[in-house]
């Protein structure tokens, strides 16, 4: 089945929605950052980066946090667009959420409000306080979140449980070994032992070490399970006929993108190897015209090592199957075929909630802009694949973005 | 809230030792979880049948720590998901093999639906299931 499901926008026209700043600060344990400071600090850098202040800013947009819901009200009643000093001028601001997933969806309806005219200038904003909540009110949050409550709450699912169900399923159907698995782990801690805005930039790990850890869920180790961070990121979208006006020379642009909601609990899904990748990749390459091998990095959601596993071969990254082998062979490493979550992803720069996949996005942002620190731009970086997913890893999105001259 | 009658009957159903799918009476395919309309024809003309208790494990998890609040004491548990030859698939509590231990559980593994005590049900109202052989 091939849908003929296009974007209205092509490069080079006037209306092409494009990124063109970024910002964000460290993520990990960062107790006395408020959460207003953290989203007024990536909105500076972000602005900044673009090129812009405030007032050029028409609409905000919001990723949610989980750790307050004073805190998230904060965010759905514009708050932002008063302490950016453009209450007034600000033409809309609202939140969008999908879980996980939110990023590519932020991405989507951005894209829509710039191409149509709704928007001119649009920043994105997100900050999380995941590191400094209480653990177990979190833990317990997450069980009754993306669960439904009068059929699954009573086994005692939550949200490691759900990783670990994956895992296994995905071990049992791909062959992959624990030593397998727990590779696609140090291939991120490579990467954030690159990144300084990572939580363990400065930690090195082993495979032994992950699998001398504790087991959480069989057959899922403590060192698998990803670490519950604070962080906040930014990013700036325009159309190329502003970024051109503005004298911008080179931006990000959206080539396509494809989806599929799969299920809403994990226990729906008709087969937890393969999820809704398959679908959502079909969707993804026929409206971009390219395809995997073009590629030059990969930000793909990596709450758990299976779940990107899982993704790369949906994508068509890697092989049925070989998707865990890919990442203990050394593809997706610095250095690597293709270099796939280079902040570090959400198992090792950190889990911001809702904001990781934010993260991995702005990072991709950042590479194709040429922005990223020496020690880990990937060189001649042109096309990137972004990969998210929300909730009990109810949907797979895919944002195929490219680098775009504009203007001389 | 009054807890919904699709909840209460189901749960009655695993209180009298049945595990019970909702059927539509209109089109006649079964739902899990249950639903409010039918979700193939959008009928609201629902009922119930008993599943035969066979089911293949599709994949499972033995959480050892880190459990929601109230469950704290039920560490060990295992949990997973099982698809019934009717059609339908849920969540269940995977029965120990011996003293907390689940390790002859495998991926597609045959198991079956096991009639727990009703006090149990009340306390925890959520099928469970064992391995067979």
């Amino acid at each position: 089945m091939t849908e003929n499901w296009q974007l209205h926008v092509d490069a080079g026209q006037e209306n092409d929605p494009v990124f063109v700043g970024v910002g964000e600060i460290p993520t990990g344990k960062f107790p006395d950052r408020s959460f207003i400071e953290g989203l007024t600090s990536v909105a500076v850098m972000a602005l900044r980066d673009a090129g812009m202040v405030p007032r050029d800013i028409d609409t905000i947009l919001l990723i949610p946090c989980l750790h307050s819901g004073a805190d998230q009200a904060d965010l759905v009643f514009s708050r932002m667009a008063e302490e950016l000093g453009i209450h007034g001028s600000c033409k809309s601001s609202f939140m969008v959420h999908s879980g996980g997933s939110t990023s590519d969806n932020a991405v989507r309806a951005a894209h829509g409000l710039i191409a149509t005219g709704h928007a001119k200038n649009v920043l994105v904003l997100q900050c999380e306080r995941w590191g400094s909540a209480d653990l177990n009110e979190m833990i317990t949050m997450l069980s009754k979140n993306g669960i439904p409550g009068e059929w699954e709450l009573p086994t005692g699912i939550q949200f490691n449980a759900i990783g670990a169900m994956i895992m296994r399923r995905y071990m049992h159907a791909s062959g992959s070994t624990a030593e397998e698995l727990a590779s696609v782990c140090v291939t991120l801690r490579k990467w954030a032992n690159l990144n300084e805005n990572a939580m363990f930039y400065t930690k090195p790990l082993t495979v032994e070490q992950i699998l001398a850890s504790r087991m959480v869920a069989d057959p899922l180790h403590s060192f698998e399970c990803p670490p519950m961070a604070d962080g906040a990121c930014a990013f700036v979208m325009t159309s190329a006929g502003v970024a051109k006006k503005r004298g911008i020379s080179s931006g990000v642009r959206v080539a396509g993108s494809g989806g599929c909601v799969s299920h809403y609990c994990l226990s729906q899904e008709s087969d937890q190897a393969v999820l809704g990748w398959p679908l959502a990749a079909e969707r993804a390459w026929n409206q971009s015209g390219w395809g995997p091998k073009d590629a030059d990095i990969g930000e793909i959601y990596d709450s758990y090592a299976a779940v990107t596993a899982i993704a790369l071969e949906g994508i068509g990254v890697a092989e049925k199957g070989e998707g865990a082998r890919w990442f203990a062979a050394g593809h997706g490493d610095p250095g690597g075929k293709l270099p796939m979550n280079t902040n570090g992803g959400l198992l090792s720069a950190g889990h911001t909630g809702v904001g990781g996949g934010t993260a991995l996005l702005v990072e991709g942002i950042r590479q194709l802009l040429h922005r990223a620190p020496a020690k880990r731009q990937v060189e001649g970086c042109e096309r990137a694949i972004i990969g998210g997913t929300g909730g009990s890893y109810m949907d797979a999105q895919i944002l195929l973005l490219e680098r775009t001259k504009l203007g001389a | 809230m009054k807890t919904p009658v699709i909840v209460s009957d189901f749960r009655a159903g695993l209180a009298g030792g049945d595990l019970l799918i909702q059927n539509c009476h209109d089109c006649g395919k079964p739902n899990m979880w249950p639903r409010y309309a039918c979700p193939h024809c959008q009928s609201d003309n629902l009922g119930w049948v008993k599943s035969s208790g066979k089911a293949v494990l599709h994949s499972f998890c033995v959480l050892r720590q880190g459990a929601p609040e109230g469950f704290e004491g039920d560490l060990p548990y295992a949990i997973g998901v099982v698809k019934l030859p009717e059609g339908v698939q849920l969540l269940v509590r995977l029965e120990a093999t011996g003293e907390n231990d689940w390790s002859a559980y495998g991926c597609d593994d045959e198991v079956e639906f096991v009639a727990v005590d009703p006090g149990e049900i009340e306390r925890r109202p959520c099928a469970t299931f064992r391995r067979v052989g």
